[in-house]
């Protein structure tokens, strides 16, 4: 999760990508009265409020982390002003543009409490595959998304007529976290499928 | 991971899915580069061989760690987390872990996507170490220091991991001196990594910590992640 912090794109882009994730603190509050079933609900805030993609519910009991990933910066601040009247306890880390996370907090009536900056990529940067497949696969808070994929699911867009949604989809696949952003992946592909082959 | 010569027809589905670009087909058949392959199971989990060709090995020590660092479904035991990474900020509300004069750091390296050798993180380890920075106790590579003076064990240096997180505190007074290892460290390494910096926002949800990394050369990218402050260590408990 940590490297939710570190997706790539413009912000006109990154504007339709925000992560929240509800997580227990091992060993302080995950045994608590009830630590699970608040856990379970906080999930259950999030999928109310229309996610893009959300962590499978089959992992939510066996996991102390539940994640969820939105379009749509009006979704944020809707699902962060009911988990604050929820009053879980339990601690809610929301991770994209800093200033569309500021205004959400704000007008959910909450603070920031901690922040952790991206400073960037660095090192051999010459080896990376090019920026508009990196947006895609750093998607993927693990990484576990491969550029090889985004050139084959490119390549059926433009030349088997797969709908764009499901080569999102199948994009997605190795992502358990589900974080990674469907629609906006669609967007992306989009312009890969319109554009040219160099680098893919 | 391996798979099973007999039953793979070759068709290169696994080929496409792999991070790494670790496997290839030759022959008729998908062939893993032992060395290559950081042990992700990324290929396996997706179900993507429609010959179910594809099996997981009981990895000894040291590849072990491959499968520690790069798989999203390998929990630590330390820290009971999925992945690599630890809570870090995340629960800060609860845990306290940063205070308001502390600077967290996470240097991942092999981020994104190209993957690095476990010597590599010596490179920062070893000056960090004597620049007296605390490491964290719960990631699984503090595990792997074998000193104090920020050397990596001698038997898992040549393993190679999806990325593998650096992550440490150092009292705010000491920022220019980790910058400056960054810096210095920059065109030294044979892979990329990513830099993240984790500071308590002020009462007033100030963060003037942006404008001194712009101040020292490191301008942040307008993504951040930000723990609102909605935990607590009991239901009835403040936030720390």
């Amino acid at each position: 999760m940590t490297h939710s912090l570190h997706r790539t794109g413009d912000a006109s882009s990154l504007e339709r990508d925000y992560v929240i994730l509800a997580m227990l603190a091992k060993g302080i509050n995950d045994s608590a009265p009830a630590a699970s079933e608040r856990l379970m609900r906080a999930g259950a805030i999030f999928k109310k409020h229309g996610p893009v993609n959300i962590m499978m519910e089959s992992l939510w009991t066996i996991s102390p982390v539940i994640t969820v990933v939105y379009d749509d910066e009006n979704k944020v601040k809707q699902a962060l002003r009911a988990l604050k009247e929820a009053d879980l306890g339990i601690s809610i880390v929301v991770s994209g543009l800093l200033s569309g996370i500021q205004a959400a907090t704000r007008e959910a009536g909450l603070s920031m409490h901690t922040v952790h900056l991206s400073l960037g990529i660095f090192g051999c940067k010459d080896k990376l595959p090019r920026s508009e497949v990196l947006d895609l696969t750093t998607m993927c808070g693990h990484h576990c998304i491969s550029p090889a994929n985004v050139a084959i699911q490119v390549n059926r867009i433009r030349n088997l007529g797969v709908p764009v949604d499901a080569a999102a989809a199948e994009l997605a696949k190795p992502c358990i976290c589900g974080i990674f952003n469907t629609s906006r992946a669609a967007a992306l592909l989009m312009q890969l499928a319109e554009g040219d082959d160099k680098g893919l | 991971m391996k798979i099973k010569q007999d039953k793979c027809t070759g068709c290169g589905s696994c080929a496409v899915i792999c991070p790494v670009e670790a496997i290839h087909v030759a022959d008729g058949k998908a062939m893993i580069d032992k060395d290559a392959c950081v042990e992700c199971s990324t290929c396996y989990r997706t179900a993507v061989c429609p010959a179910r060709a594809i099996i997981q090995e009981r990895l000894k020590w040291p590849r072990l760690v491959r499968n520690i660092f790069s798989d999203v479904a390998s929990s630590h035991k330390i820290t009971g987390v999925p992945g690599r990474g630890t809570e870090e900020m995340k629960t800060n509300d609860v845990t306290g872990r940063f205070g308001p004069e502390d600077l967290g750091f996470s240097i991942e390296l092999g981020r994104p996507g190209l993957g690095a050798r476990l010597a590599s993180v010596e490179l920062f380890t070893v000056p960090l170490s004597r620049l007296g920075v605390e490491y964290e106790q719960a990631n699984p590579l503090t595990a792997l220091l074998a000193d104090g003076d920020g050397h990596i064990k001698d038997d898992v240096k040549g393993e190679r991991v999806l990325s593998a997180i650096i992550e440490f505190k150092v009292p705010s007074a000491k920022l220019t001196d980790v910058l400056a290892i960054i810096k210095e460290l920059e065109g030294k390494v044979d892979t990329v990594f990513t830099v993240g910096m984790i500071a308590r926002a002020g009462a007033d949800g100030g963060l003037p910590i942006i404008d001194v990394l712009s101040e020292r050369g490191f301008p942040p990218r307008p993504n951040a992640k930000v723990n609102v402050g909605l935990g607590r260590a009991s239901p009835g408990g403040g936030v720390a």
